[in-house]
């Protein structure tokens, strides 16, 4: 069975057959307001119907353009700012400007690059000093890297170098 | 003074006064004697805090300094340390911009025992990470060559 709200519109637009009619009837429990309704509807059909066109402008243009001002004139207008240059700007601009480009570059240095404050020796700490590349001069000689993070001392450690004896002066 | 000179004279400031925080960083090198000897001798004061470590590494219980040399560190600028007649050190060394390096600098090393050309290494180095390089046996002891980064 179709819903009642189909069966209704079906029943204003006068589309339902005499035989659902009489039994769709009897189904509404406000006769009189359903009547008003059909009556309602069926003016505006008419009215659309009779005014169906809308009026033709003439000069659409200008009346874009009135509109538009209405609209401007309606609005609060928000103040215009002149644009200004930067060679044009002040003393006291331009030192803020440098005195935030100092903070910038604190900023930076002190987050990205390094904190310049030593640590304490017996601190923490995650980084120690590191051999990148060992050459030695003579193949005798054989060099190896010892790290030990937990003392952060590095070494680099030197076999096959010649035994100085006790005449050889150290100072 | 034009307004573009002035922000120009300001931007050549900040960068020099950038440039002169890292001007006074050194670089302290010292040739080292450990031992071990019943009666140790007191840490001499520019290893106290590493004679410890180094003594777990090295396993001697004395050390002694023989002699030292320090240096200011110029970025690209070759420097010669020379801390005793015998072993001298050539240092080239340009800043580390990483932020583990906790400006440190790498440093092109070259250990000369004499004239003679131990070793030629990259290292890198920190403020509070130094580099020891075990050098040769001596009838007294083992040399050991320090160096260090100080700001």
């Amino acid at each position: 069975m179709k819903p009642f709200e189909e069966r209704y519109t079906a029943w204003i637009d006068g589309q339902m057959s005499e035989a659902e009619r009489a039994p769709f009837e009897q189904e509404l429990t406000d006769r009189a307001a359903a009547e008003t309704d059909k009556h309602e509807v069926h003016r505006l059909g008419d009215l659309l119907r009779a005014r169906g066109t809308a009026p033709q402008l003439m000069s659409g243009d200008f009346f874009n353009h009135q509109l538009q001002q209405r609209i401007a004139t309606e609005q609060p207008s928000a103040p215009v700012r002149e644009r200004q240059r930067w060679w044009s700007w002040s003393i006291p601009q331009i030192a803020c400007a440098g005195a935030a480009c100092l903070l910038a570059a604190a900023a930076l240095y002190k987050g990205v690059i390094v904190s310049p404050e030593p640590t304490s020796v017996t601190a923490e700490s995650t980084y120690f000093a590191e051999i990148v590349d060992v050459r030695t001069s003579e193949p005798e000689i054989y060099a190896s890297t010892v790290y030990t993070a937990q003392d952060n001392v590095t070494v680099l450690w030197l076999e096959g170098l010649d035994y100085l004896p006790a005449t050889y002066a150290l100072q | 003074m034009t307004r573009p000179g002035f922000a120009l004279l300001l931007l050549s400031a900040l960068w020099l006064g950038e440039r002169e925080a890292h001007a006074q960083d050194k670089i302290w090198s010292a040739v080292l004697l450990a031992s071990n000897t019943a009666q140790p001798a007191e840490t001499p004061p520019e290893l106290r805090g590493s004679a410890e470590r180094l003594g777990r590494i090295f396993g001697y219980n004395q050390w002694v300094v023989l002699g030292s040399s320090t240096e200011t560190i110029d970025d690209q600028v070759e420097r010669w340390l020379i801390p005793t007649k015998h072993f001298s050190l050539n240092v080239k060394a340009r800043r580390a911009s990483s932020k583990e390096a906790r400006g440190g600098y790498l440093l092109n090393l070259k250990l000369f025992q004499d004239k003679r050309q131990i070793v030629d290494t990259y290292a890198k180095l920190a403020p509070e990470s130094p580099l020891f390089i075990r050098g040769p046996m001596h009838a007294r002891g083992q040399l050991v060559i320090a160096l260090k980064v100080r700001p």
